[in-house]
């Protein structure tokens, strides 16, 4: 009874998070600094390869000479650090939201191999989605306009599953290991927002909001606006 | 098959009996409502209503209904008869928690009959709980605890709810037999804010608590650390090092530390200063401890910024100092044994252990030595606390030293008199007598005291000297004297002192002191200074001391001298001062201003004059030298005044000018001023220009423009000095002479002065078209029209009282315009357009003769 009732929830997360309508409940704190503080430390968490990359090649004989040199990051599934950068807050933010939602559903899948490990990543990852929202509250016009994942439209999709079940092991090693070096990239960029929380013209929330208004133009056709309170993605 | 039919026929019995037993039971009426809860302290009304079935048979109605609590019956004050079947009680203010009411009623026979029954619960709705709080234990899950406030008597459920911003988690319900606590079926998520809140409710209502807002990492109570070991450190015998292993909530947050210590015996902890140990690390080091002594340690730790709960002390650990040398040396005495052989003397030394603290580790042996005064040297090394020796009866001195693992203690000292001291003691000779006790568990403090077996007057007085001489005072210091001379206790001491002349004067002196300051002496005088050290036996003199007192105390010279010179300075600064304010007067009085040959200037200009001016000196040099003063006198050319009375108004305006606009320039000086209206050039005396003709007249009286307005014509300047005449002034000719051979581009020297001086008017357009007309015509042209104005002002200048500025001008013109050379025709046109461009403008005349190349005297 108590292995179900989190299962139920994080159940209710994954769909949640993935049809894009989150439930808004609680209030979110108004301390962007505080927030990003804790994006921060949450990015230091999930980049630790303690938590999902380690477990999971010894749980599938990864880590063993000559096999490690394979585990190596797929290009294109996770966004670069500079293109990270190169993004207004408001696309980082909803980059972020987006891979953290990929990554989910893959965990997912790789949750026979990882089921307790991964339960507990999950739950981060939500957190992480939390702050993200809350975040994204804070930036000026947040409730009416959404921009288009910058980065995520440069990303080539992941490789399709192997059939093989050596090449699946390894898609997930280097899909995880991607992830953790996606995670200290994110970290990097919270780290510099931190250092420059509105000096920074190329991440200042109004200036972002500008840009994403005007780059919101061409794609914006066909799509629906956000309805208040959902995520911006 | 038995047993089933068994079943079936207790079955069927069963049945019919319930039923039957149903038909029985069947209540005569029923009370509304029938499971009340009341809040404590509210009014309450039940109505019992009977059955018609019942009525009929007992037959009654409403008014035979009597009300019961607790098988007591009610007062028929508070019933109330709805309609003949029904009947209503009300109590106010209910007090008790559980009440069993019933109704009843009085049937035939004064038979009472129970119609039904019910039991009213009361009690108070939740209050809102109260301080809400969270506890992450690590490893467990998020616990929170709250006051729930007053006692409801009801039963009362409490839910612990939370949610994320985005997400709702599960309820916690307490448990019955904890409803002040609930721990979450779900991991804490650090890093994310959750807000959390108790809901309480019963039958009589449901509240809420105050929100809360945390991310879990501020409520953590961390394991503590474990592992914990004390080692020490050889090369410091003062401190401990503690290692221990930190738990793994360290990955999620940094930690300080609570370190607590004791001595093995102490009951009370000792705690290593917080900022010490305010960062993650995993050890220690203890400083300032006590050597081979065995401490406690114990450690916790929580969250660095102070959020988050100290977790349990861990397990304790000692841990042992390394040892030091013995701080002290141990305190030991001697026993004289009773017997003794002739020239030798059994003597035992005794000490005690050192104590914990003073010996710093284990003693491993003592270390005995005695000298028999400075010859001979034993030593022994003894594991005991005693030491039986045979000594000679000569002194001894015993030392005693404790050893350890690190090193020996200090040495303590005994002295061990000669068996037969007591007939060696010398007459005025001081001796120290130490006496010190005995008692059965070791030495007591010795105490110690000087002694003389006799006194005696000190062999040397003291020696006194000086420390400072004033004028009416002397500081004298001196030395105690060395005990070999003092023979005695050196009760006080005596000073003397006198002039040359005077008596000797007494001071008696405490022996304790060692300064005296001798007051009331006089200035600038000799004194004889000696000092006697007396003991009760008598004194002595010491060598006598001479010295004079100064004239002046110090800083009296200064007093006086330094306001002298000041006032001095201050008289001559004020002279100085007058001088200069005053010095038009004083050098008019006394060095009045006498012309400077070598200095004479033939003109000076206005700034605004035009320069081009050819001057020749000659014809303007006197023969009569007295004027010294030249005057200027400026009259506004556009003026409509006729002449006579400008020429009355004359001698004012100029005096005027020459203490105002200073446009008069003094001997051989110039106007070279700024100015609108032609000068007028006179002298002292009410004369016209023509009488001035005994003087030199240096001096040419310049149209300029005023305010940077160009003036269009030359005019003159005229100067009255009796200075001589330069060479080039005598020589005219040679001048013109070269003026003819170079042209126009050529500037004789006198020329240059000139241009320098009013330099400032080459700049002006007007200038410019006159020089451009200059180089256009010939410089004899240039003369010639010259020549022409001069005439011209010359004509005006004789007939003063007819003319006027206008006609003046008209007259300058059409004179300028008048028949000539050709290029004479050229230069006079550029001169006229010149006139017309400065139509309005002050013209100038020119009231002396002139030649060509120059003005000549009139």
């Amino acid at each position: 009874m108590r292995a179900q009732l989190p299962r139920r929830v994080l159940l209710s997360l994954v769909l949640r998070l993935l049809f894009l309508k989150p439930v808004v409940t609680g209030s979110c704190s108004g301390d962007d600094q505080e927030l990003l503080k804790q994006l921060q430390r949450q990015t230091d968490f999930m980049q630790d390869t303690s938590r999902l990359l380690d477990p999971y090649m010894h749980a599938q004989g990864l880590d063993v000479p000559g096999l490690k040199e394979h585990c190596q990051e797929h290009p294109g599934v996770f966004p670069r650090e500079n293109a990270l950068h190169g993004l207004s807050r408001r696309g980082f933010l909803q980059t972020l939201n987006a891979k953290l939602g990929h990554v989910l559903h893959r965990l997912t899948i790789l949750q026979q191999d990882l089921p307790k490990v991964q339960l507990t990543v999950k739950r981060y990852i939500y957190g992480i989605r939390n702050n993200i929202y809350c975040l994204a509250q804070l930036l000026p016009g947040s409730s009416e306009t959404a921009e288009p994942t910058q980065a995520g439209t440069e990303d080539s999709p992941p490789p399709p599953p192997a059939s093989d079940t050596f090449q699946r092991k390894l898609q997930g090693c280097q899909f995880l290991r991607g992830y953790h070096r996606f995670m200290h990239s994110v970290g990097q960029v919270f780290h510099k927002w931190r250092e420059s929380p509105s000096r920074s013209r190329r991440h200042s929330p109004h200036r972002a909001l500008r840009k994403g208004a005007y780059r919101m133009q061409p794609s914006m056709r066909g799509k629906r606006l956000m309805p208040r309170g959902q995520l911006p993605q | 098959m038995l047993t089933l039919q068994t079943w079936t026929v207790q079955a069927l019995f069963i049945f019919l009996s319930t039923e039957s037993l149903g038909e029985l039971l069947d209540p005569c009426g029923y009370i509304n409502p029938e499971s009340p809860v009341v809040q404590l302290g509210s009014n309450f009304t039940a109505v019992c209503v009977l059955k018609e079935k019942c009525m009929d048979y007992f037959h009654v109605n409403a008014n035979y209904i009597f009300w019961k609590t607790n098988h007591a019956t009610v007062p028929h004050e508070q019933y109330t008869v709805i309609n003949r079947t029904a009947s209503s009680v009300t109590f106010t203010d209910i007090s008790l928690l559980n009440i069993q009411l019933t109704c009843n009623i009085r049937t035939f026979g004064q038979i009472d009959q129970n119609v039904y029954g019910i039991r009213i619960i009361s009690g108070l709705p939740p209050e809102k709980p109260k301080n809400l709080s969270c506890i992450v234990k690590e490893g467990e899950k998020m616990t929170c605890q709250w006051d729930p406030g007053r006692e409801t008597y009801l039963e009362t459920n409490f839910t612990l709810k939370s949610e994320w911003a985005t997400e709702k988690f599960d309820d916690c319900k307490t448990k019955r037999d904890n409803p002040t606590s609930c721990t979450v079926d779900y991991s804490p998520v650090y890093f994310v804010n959750i807000e959390v809140w108790v809901e309480a409710e019963n039958a009589l209502g449901k509240v809420a608590s105050d929100h809360i807002n945390f991310d879990p990492v501020d409520k953590v109570k961390p394991f503590p650390p474990h592992n914990l070991s004390v080692s020490n450190s050889e090369e410091l015998s003062s401190i401990l090092k503690l290692t221990w292993i930190n738990s793994s909530i360290k990955s999620f947050m940094k930690l300080k530390y609570d370190i607590q210590y004791r001595t093995k015996d102490a009951s009370t902890w000792s705690q290593i200063p917080p900022e010490d140990t305010a960062s993650t690390r995993s050890s220690f080091t203890v400083q300032d401890l006590k050597p081979f002594t065995e401490y406690v340690f114990r450690i916790r730790c929580m969250k660095e910024d102070g959020k988050g709960f100290w977790s349990d002390w861990s397990a304790e650990e000692s841990g042992i100092t390394y040892e030091d040398r013995p701080s002290k040396a141990p305190s030991f005495w001697y026993k004289m044994e009773p017997s003794h052989t002739h020239g030798c003397r059994p003597v035992q030394l005794i000490w005690k252990t050192l104590p914990p603290f003073e010996a710093n580790g284990k003693i491993l042996d003592y270390e005995v030595t005695l000298k028999r005064w400075k010859s001979h040297l034993q030593n022994y090394t003894v594991n005991d606390t005693k030491l039986t020796v045979n000594l000679t009866n000569d002194h001894y001195i015993a030392t005693l030293t404790a050893r350890n693992l690190v090193g020996k203690s200090d040495a303590s000292v005994l002295p061990i008199p000669a068996y037969d001291f007591q007939g060696n003691l010398a007459e005025s000779k001081c001796y120290l007598i130490t006496v010190t006790p005995v008692y059965d568990n070791g030495p007591g403090s010795p105490q110690s005291i000087k002694a003389y077996l006799k006194q005696a007057p000190p062999s040397k007085g003291p020696t006194v000297r000086t420390k400072k001489v004033g004028k009416n005072e002397a500081v004298l210091e001196w030395d105690q004297l060395p005990v070999d001379v003092q023979n005695g206790f050196i009760r006080n001491y005596t000073i003397f002192y006198k002039t040359n002349i005077g008596n000797e004067t007494a001071v008696n002196v405490d022996s304790s002191h060692t300064e005296y300051t001798l007051s009331s002496l006089t200035s600038d005088t000799l004194y004889m200074v000696r000092m006697a050290a007396y003991t009760d036996e008598g004194g002595m003199d010491g060598p006598e001391f001479t010295f004079t007192t100064p004239k002046f105390a110090q800083g009296e010279i200064e007093a006086i001298v330094v306001p002298v010179c000041l006032a001095f300075l201050l008289t001559t600064l004020l002279g100085v001062l007058f001088c200069f304010n005053k010095r038009d007067l004083i050098k008019k009085h006394i060095w009045p201003n006498v012309p400077d040959p070598s200095k004479s200037h033939i003109a000076q200009w206005s700034p605004h004059t035009p320069p081009r001016h050819n001057f020749n000196s000659k014809d303007q040099m006197y023969s009569d030298g007295n004027f010294t003063d030249v005057s200027v006198v400026e009259i506004e050319a556009n003026d409509k005044k006729p002449f006579p009375e400008d020429l009355k108004s004359l001698d004012l305006f100029k005096k005027e000018k020459i203490s105002t606009e200073g446009h008069s320039s003094g001997i051989g000086g110039s106007s070279c001023m700024s100015s609108s209206r032609p000068s007028i050039s006179s002298s002292d005396e009410n004369e016209s220009a023509q009488n001035t003709s005994s003087t030199v007249q240096y001096s040419t009286v310049v149209h300029s423009g005023y305010r940077h307005q160009v003036p269009s014509v030359q005019v003159f300047s005229r100067s009255e000095s009796t200075q001589p005449l330069l060479d080039s002034e005598e020589r005219p000719e040679e001048l013109q002479l070269v003026d003819n051979v170079d042209g126009s581009d050529v500037i004789l020297p006198r020329q240059q002065y000139f241009k320098q001086n009013c330099s400032q008017h080459e700049t002006s357009p007007d200038v410019s078209q006159f020089e451009r007309s200059k180089q256009v015509s010939s410089v004899n042209d240039e003369d010639f029209v010259r020549l022409k104005q001069q005439q011209i002002s010359d004509h005006i200048s004789q007939s003063y009282g007819s003319g006027q500025m206008k006609m003046f001008q008209e007259v300058s013109a059409a004179d300028a315009f008048g028949p000539g050379t050709e290029g004479q025709v050229e230069r006079f046109e550029t001169v006229g357009m010149e006139a017309v461009i400065d139509e309005g403008m002050p013209k100038s005349y020119l009231p002396q003769t002139v030649r060509r190349g120059g003005y000549m005297p009139q």
